[in-house]
């Protein structure tokens, strides 16, 4: 009997002493207890692999370099309002991606106590906003690493020039003055900031601005071990990509990484038409640019075996070398692309033809091809001939469709009139949904 | 027993002194099923002369001539048989149909159903095990009202979404509670055993499940499993084989069939865009390799196949006086109608009652089971939309021809098929190198423009032949419990238990899968879950009866804590595809998630019945919940429930009515709470770490901290009369419901600017009601046949009366890749609204720039109508502010019913059960992949020359179908014979003979007749996956509904 009594007893206790309704899991960090924010750091680099595809192709195939070829992915190549069908294996993407290295790189930029990560944060942020104001124009900004939930005022959409001017250019101003001029392979450094910063001002179409910061990362480069490669073939691909002198700073991607983006392919992918949306997708008028170059150049455009097949059907400049394909960085700047815009600066200043074009000697010297000096000498000519050195030197690494819009030569080259609305991509229909029309979306679409 | 024996010795030797012409009158006591009754009680009329029957039925007892014994036990309905000089009689007693003293489980504890108050639904194991299916819920459908099972998706051994009565959140799962003999099981239904099954109780108002405090909410399902009857040991066994094959026909065409729509086309003149503009040769070259392609057939032909089924269940249960037992072990094998698809299962369970003194007893439940299910490894819609113009594998003839029609579109001057090839050289690069046996690929005939082949996927034999996937689970739960009577009426019991659910899920995708052989694109996954939950729960139950008044009363302390462990590894880039091990891969290609979790919940409830004379009846419960995964300052909430209830029909003025046999009135309110979809640590805010190229890096937090984050409560109040007739010959049950659902968890979409598309909050009231029918009618009951009939029929209405100021929540498209309905929620609307632009009707084949692109009988383009006239199509905004969309369907039925029918004449017994449902909608989406309706190709120099996307032939709109249209919603209504199943009972003198108590023999039918909504297009349309009921109604490829045919066995010795 008492046994039983103190069996029950003892039950009774189990059940009534109380177990604790406080649980935390021990195998996680929680958000407001960090003190070191490397890690927070690296989110903000990794975030930016959301964006290479989708920039990839939306900078040439909308342009003259490539071409879609199955429905409804062609909508690339018109311009109609019909293009928010893409948005979401790209536009939405790349603004998701880029918002959340916003939002790391604010936490960096709020709470770390390290002027070098503070400063490589700053590069991320204003890269990020760059790429969102040339993707989408007017865009909301957010520099508070913890924005109210309720408030919808904070995402109204600002024009561009408030975004370079409020963010952008003060954000890479602090950059440069703290980063050092050392390249590691990925991340941040002075002349990667300032050679952005060069970019950001040519974008805006303040060609003195951009003069100064690109002349420094042109004169300062040889210093900082930055020089273009003897040839062309060794810039590009994983097998090239580990410590090369030429590149400033690239978007390091492996495949054993899982990114955010999950639709499969690598940007490389598209361009040695891999993806079925694209089996052919060079454009033909790219191969005419090369024709051309050749007979302009005196021989033989070495660029071209690099960049393109044999039959000049297919963009093999990141081959896919069976698995390491995978591999390849994306390059975001090289010297040779910041020379080439460093001379449209010079050019657009009012620099003489011959001095502006001895810049590109290097280039072209590289690609097997004559000078340019002497050949043209007005500047609306030497403009058309830096932008179609470029356009070949460049192409496949998600520049062209952007130069045209900033140099407004869109008409000019893709030979229709396309509507100004269309020089920027639709703004995810999420987003103008889920703020009840507070983001609204771009005019056109 | 022996003094019982001896007693029964000691009064027949008194009755033969005494008494004269008193006989010894012996007999056996059996039920219809011709197992024998021990404790049966017989009883001479008009003495005090009686006996009981003994372990095998037998009883003797002395009677005089012409006296009547009358036999009765509990369950049974009495007979009373006069003595007319007989030796022996064989008395078989039959099961009590009057229903009213009929014992039914409500949460802890049970009552009679005559002084219920609450609506609670009941059905009997018999019925459940008659549906021949692994899964006790399957075999619910249609029987319950307020029971809504739905098939989402047919592959066997997947769960069926179960929902009683209306939604109970606005975003998460609705499942039920399921108790199994007292104890909340953590592994849903599917871890029990039809054939174990002695009852099931719905609870469905808040007050009959407001003791279940937080859990209930979505009402409760009680099981109680069978437990030993004190007696001889009866074993029983029950098998069954069956045949599946998939209901409907196929719908998709193959090339020979396309080639004749595509020239009937042409012959009638609706194609004239096509001829027009398409070279007459390239147009013959197409329509006539569509007819000649060797070995075409429909990827149906292949995916589907007939699935053989068995089962087996064996099972003995039996004790004496002190110790009951009940044990089982079963088995079932099914194959899917899909290939590639199956479930096995193995399970068992123990009940063990015994009694340890006369104050004490105690019990111990052992079960559990162990499956393997193989998934279908690829999506189901992406495998059939494979054009049917080729064989699955390639044979000699279809690869010359492959290779004729490349040199015959060479020579129009077409692109050389060989150019679609992206691959690597693990298989064939080129269609000259092909050999037979090799999966046939989409490219081998070509792309759109130069030949049949179509998208230039890979080929489903190549998707399917690289992936596998299965999940494997086991699990178990061992309970005991000790009971103790402190005083007559008083006893405690206390319950401690535990239960382990092991999951193991795995999947694979190898090289070939993919044409273009990207090695990125392969993986290997696993996941591990360990879900380990202990209970220890204590009452203290009191019943009293004093006089006219009838008391019972339960209080108790419950505590529960479930803990999660888990691991899930995930390799890309498989290095060897012979032999598959993780160890294999290279370290930096594998990444490992762990997982690592703690719940915890403790409650206090307390229950009151009372009874006065059987007529005036309520009932009081309240509970008191704690839940860890709530804010800390949020964490408690108590939760009361009222019902009371008249039995009219034992006043004085209705007591002897045969008529009118039972009028009850009820009412009752309770409040419910619900913790919805939260996680383990929703209101904290984590990071998460993950693998940069850079190191580890945090990664924004999936929510931000929210120490206010609560429960959801749901305040229901219930309407009740239950009406009999003609002794309850007849009986009708309706019932009205009315709740109001607050503080309801909502995934608030937000920008992505602050780094999470939604987030949690506590907004939002809901409000439900619907009414409940339940009709009961013995339609025919005399000595041969009787035949049995209940319906039933339910409606479900919600409308969201309040979302935190917002008026409505944001707008959603969701199907798949932006083609599916605009989901709205507003306040004043129903839940989960689908809105869409309205056609007018299809844009006419003529206008198709290339028909024999994708021959089909839709250009996939319709006209719309712009509401407001405002010369734009705005699909953002609803007609009232603004915009053009209107309101084109609801996933929720009008009603649904559902109706059985028994009958048993003679030896043979039949049921049928159907089902319907009304009113619903679906999103389709289907129709796009099979029917090829991807619009857009429309020659627009002749419809649309400005491409201002107006038909210049008569001023309206263009829209392609997939864009939020009403072209894509389609019927969802449906009637289905459930299961029709007729079975023959052999002899009780056959069988006796060779030693067995019964043996039935049945053949049964499941989905014999399924009829769809007249414009519903694809397999299924109950085949609608998800849960969140805000975006629910898009359906995107749905396994197929199941016609078996069944054959089995139950034998009970």
């Amino acid at each position: 009997m008492k046994y039983i009594k103190i069996v029950l007893g003892s039950l009774f206790f189990i059940t009534a002493c109380s177990t604790d309704l406080d649980q935390a899991p021990s195998n996680f960090a929680s958000a407001d207890s960090l003190t070191d924010f490397g890690g927070v750091l690296n989110a903000a680099y990794y975030y930016q692999l959301g964006s290479v595809t989708p920039l990839a192709v939306m900078a040439e195939f909308r342009a003259d370099n490539a071409l879609m070829q199955e429905a409804p992915y062609t909508e690339f190549d018109e311009f109609t309002n019909n293009l928010t069908t893409m948005e979401d294996q790209f536009f939405g993407p790349l603004y998701t991606a880029m918002y959340k290295s916003i939002l790391s790189a604010n936490n960096v930029i709020e709470n770390s106590t390290d002027a070098t990560e503070v400063a490589e944060a700053k590069f991320l942020r204003a890269l990020s906003y760059f790429k969102l104001v040339k993707s989408f124009g007017a865009v909301t900004v957010n520099l508070s690493a913890a924005p109210s939930l309720t408030d919808t005022s904070i995402l109204q959409r600002q024009n561009a020039d408030q975004v370079y001017s409020s963010v952008i250019i003060p954000d890479l101003n602090d950059a440069v003055a703290v980063l050092s001029t050392t390249i590691v392979d990925g991340r941040a450094s002075k002349y990667a900031a300032q050679a952005l910063l060069g970019k950001v001002y040519a974008a805006m179409g303040d060609y003195s601005n951009a003069e100064t910061q690109l002349a420094a990362v042109v004169n300062g480069a040889a210093g900082a071990g930055i020089s273009l490669k003897s040839n062309f073939n060794e810039i590009f691909g994983a097998a090239n990509e580990s410590g090369n002198s030429e590149i400033i700073y690239a978007t390091r991607i492996s495949s054993s990484i899982v990114d955010e983006y999950s639709f499969g392919s690598d940007f490389w992918n598209w361009f040695v038409g891999d993806d079925s949306k694209s089996d052919l997708p060079v454009d033909p008028d790219l191969v005419a640019a090369f024709d051309a170059s050749d007979a302009n150049g005196g021989g033989t455009d070495l660029r071209r075996t690099v960049t393109l097949s044999n039959d000049g059907l297919k963009a093999t400049k990141f081959p896919k070398e069976g698995g390491l394909g995978s591999e390849h960085d994306w390059i975001e700047i090289r010297l040779a692309d910041v020379i080439l815009l460093y001379a449209e600066a010079l050019n657009e200043n009012g620099t003489a033809a011959d001095t502006v074009l001895a810049l590109l000697d290097p280039i072209r010297t590289r690609a097997g091809l004559t000078s340019l000096r002497g050949t043209v000498s007005s500047r609306a000519d030497v403009k058309q001939a830096i932008a179609d050195e470029r356009r070949l030197e460049l192409a496949f690494e998600g520049h062209r469709w952007f130069d045209l819009v900033r140099t407004g030569t869109v008409d000019a080259e893709m030979g229709q009139t396309v509507n100004s609305n269309y020089h920027v991509f639709p703004i995810p229909i999420s987003e103008v949904l889920a703020t009840g029309g507070v983001i609204t979306q771009n005019d056109g679409y | 027993m022996k003094i019982r024996s001896y007693l029964s010795l000691l009064l027949v030797l008194l009755g033969t002194t005494i008494g004269f012409a008193q006989t010894q009158l012996s007999g056996i006591v059996t039920g219809a099923d011709g197992v024998p009754i021990p404790g049966a009680s017989v009883l001479v009329q008009g003495t005090n002369n009686g006996t009981t029957t003994d372990f095998d039925g037998n009883f003797t007892v002395s009677v005089e001539t012409n006296q009547s014994i009358e036999i009765s036990y509990v369950g049974y309905v009495n007979q009373l048989i006069q003595f007319t000089g007989q030796d022996n009689i064989n008395v078989v007693l039959q099961e009590d149909l009057n229903e009213l003293d009929e014992i039914v489980v409500t949460g802890y504890g049970t009552r009679k159903r005559s002084q219920l108050t609450g609506a609670v639904a009941k059905i009997g194991g018999g019925e459940v095990a008659a549906v021949q299916t692994a899964r006790v819920d399957d075999a619910l459908a249609g029987k319950l009202s307020g029971v809504l099972i739905q098939n989402q998706d047919g592959s066997p051994g997947a769960a069926p979404k179960i929902q009683i009565r209306a939604a109970s959140s606005i975003s998460g799962a609705s499942n039920p509670l399921v108790v199994v003999d007292g104890y909340p099981i953590s592994g849903g239904i599917q871890s029990v055993n039809p054939n174990d099954i002695q009852s099931i109780e719905v609870l469905k108002d808040a007050a009959s499940a407001a003791i279940y405090g937080s859990r209930g909410a979505n009402g409760v399902i009680l099981i109680t499993t069978k437990k030993g009857t004190s007696g001889k040991a009866k074993f029983s066994y029950n098998a069954y084989t069956s045949t599946s094959s998939k209901y409907r026909e196929n719908i998709l065409q193959s090339g020979p069939e396309w080639a004749a729509t595509a020239r009937a086309e042409i012959a009638a003149g609706n194609w004239t865009s096509t001829v027009a503009t398409k070279d007459a040769a390239f147009l013959e070259y197409r329509l006539s390799a569509y007819e000649n392609s060797p070995g075409a057939i429909s990827p149906e032909d292949w995916l589907f196949q007939n699935g053989q089924s068995q089962s087996h269940d064996f099972s003995m249960s039996g004790g004496n006086e002190d110790v009951k037992y009940f044990a089982s072990v079963g088995y079932q094998d099914i194959e899917g109608v899909v290939i590639t698809q199956g479930y096995e299962r193995l399970n068992f369970r123990m009940n063990v009652d015994a009694k340890l003194n006369d104050k004490l007893s105690a019990g111990i439940n052992a079960n559990g089971f162990s499956s393997t299910r193989d998934i279908l490894g690829h999506d189901m819609r992406d495998l059939l939309r494979a054009y049917g113009v080729h064989p699955i594998y390639h044979t000699a003839e279809s690869i010359s021809f492959v290779q004729q029609l490349d040199a015959q579109a060479q020579s129009l001057g077409l692109t050389p098929f060989d150019r679609g090839y992206r691959g690597s050289g693990y298989e064939a690069n080129s269609i000259y190198a092909l050999e037979p046996g090799m999966a046939a690929q989409d490219w081998h005939y070509g792309r759109a423009n130069n030949g049949i082949g179509g998208s230039g996927d890979a080929g489903p034999a190549a998707k399917l032949d690289n992936v596998e996937s299965w999940e494997k689970s086991y699990f178990a739960n061992l309970n005991g419990y000790l009971q103790y009577e402190i005083i007559e009426g008083l006893n405690v019991k206390s319950v401690l238990g535990g239960d382990i659910r092991d999951s193991q899920v795995y999947s694979h995708r190898l090289l070939g899968y993919d044409s273009r052989a990207r090695n990125s694109q392969t993986f290997m996954r696993q996941t591990d879950l360990k879900v380990s939950t202990i209970l220890s729960e204590t009452t203290l139950n009191f019943t009293k009866v004093i006089g006219n008044h009838d008391i019972a009363a339960v209080a108790g302390v419950e505590v529960q804590s479930t803990k999660f462990n888990g691991t899930a590894l995930r390799g890309v880039n498989v290095p060897d595809e012979a032999i598959l091990n993780f160890n294999l891969f290279d370290p930096s290609d594998i990444s490992v998630t762990e997982r690592k979790e703690t719940r915890v919940r403790e409650s206090v409830f307390g229950r009151v019945n009372y009874a006065y004379n059987d007529r005036y009846l309520a009932s009081v419960s309240l509970r008191r919940d704690g839940d860890s995964r709530f804010g800390a300052n949020n964490r408690y909430e108590t939760f009361p429930a009222l019902s009371v209830g008249w039995n009219i029909h034992n006043e004085a003025f209705l007591e002897n009515n045969e008529t009118l046999s039972q009028l009850k009135l009820r009412f009752s309110t309770g409040s419910l709470g619900t913790t919805s979809f939260l996680g383990s640590y929703n209101s904290l805010s984590l990071l998460s770490p993950s693998a940069t190229i850079y190191g580890t890096g945090y990664l924004i937090p999936s929510n931000s901290p929210n120490p206010d984050l609560t429960w959801q409560t749901n305040t229901e109040t219930n309407f009740g009369i239950d009406l009999g007739f003609s002794n309850n010959r007849l009986t009708l049950g309706v019932d009205y419901y009315t709740s109001d659902i607050q503080d309801i968890l909502i995934n608030q979409a937000q920008s992505e600017v602050l780094g999470n598309p939604s987030s949690v909050l506590n907004v939002g009231d809901v409000t439900s009601s619907g009414i409940e029918f339940e009709l009961g009618a013995l339609l025919v009951n005399n000595d041969d046949l009787t035949w049995n009939m209940n319906a039933n029929l339910s409606t479900v209405n919600t409308e969201i009366t309040d979302l935190g100021g917002l008026e409505e929540l944001p707008q959603q498209i969701f199907g798949q890749s932006g083609r599916g309905a605009v989901f709205r929620n507003y306040v004043g609307g129903e839940i989960g609204e689908m809105w869409g632009l309205e056609t007018i009707g299809e844009v006419e084949m003529e206008y198709l720039a290339d028909g024999s692109r994708h021959p089909n009988s839709m250009t996939g383009e319709s006209y719309v109508i712009d509401q407001n006239g405002d010369g734009k199509i705005d699909r953002t905004k609803s007609v009232e502010d603004g915009g053009d969309l209107v309101k084109i369907g609801q996933n929720t039925p009008d009603f649904y019913w559902g109706m059985s029918h028994n009958l048993s004449y003679d030896n043979f017994d039949m049921s049928l059960q159907f089902q319907g449902s009304h009113g619903a909608d679906v999103y389709n989406i289907d129709p796009l992949y099979y029917g090829s309706q991807w619009g857009g190709r429309l020659d627009n120099a002749r419809i649309d020359p400005n491409g201002d996307r107006i038909a210049d032939h008569n001023g309206e709109y263009l829209e392609r179908n997939r864009n939020q249209t009403d072209a894509m919603i389609q019927d969802a209504s449906f009637i289905a014979l459930r299961n029709l199943t007729i079975g023959y009972t052999f002899e009780s003198s056959l069988t006796n003979s060779l030693g067995l108590n019964s043996v039935r023999a049945y053949i049964a039918g499941s989905n014999l007749l399924y009829i769809m909504g007249d414009n519903y297009t694809s397999y299924n349309p109950e085949g609608v996956k998800g849960t969140d009921p805000t975006i629910y109604g898009a359906q995107v490829g749905a396994s197929p509904v199941v016609r078996s045919f069944t054959l089995g066995l139950n034998v009970n010795f």
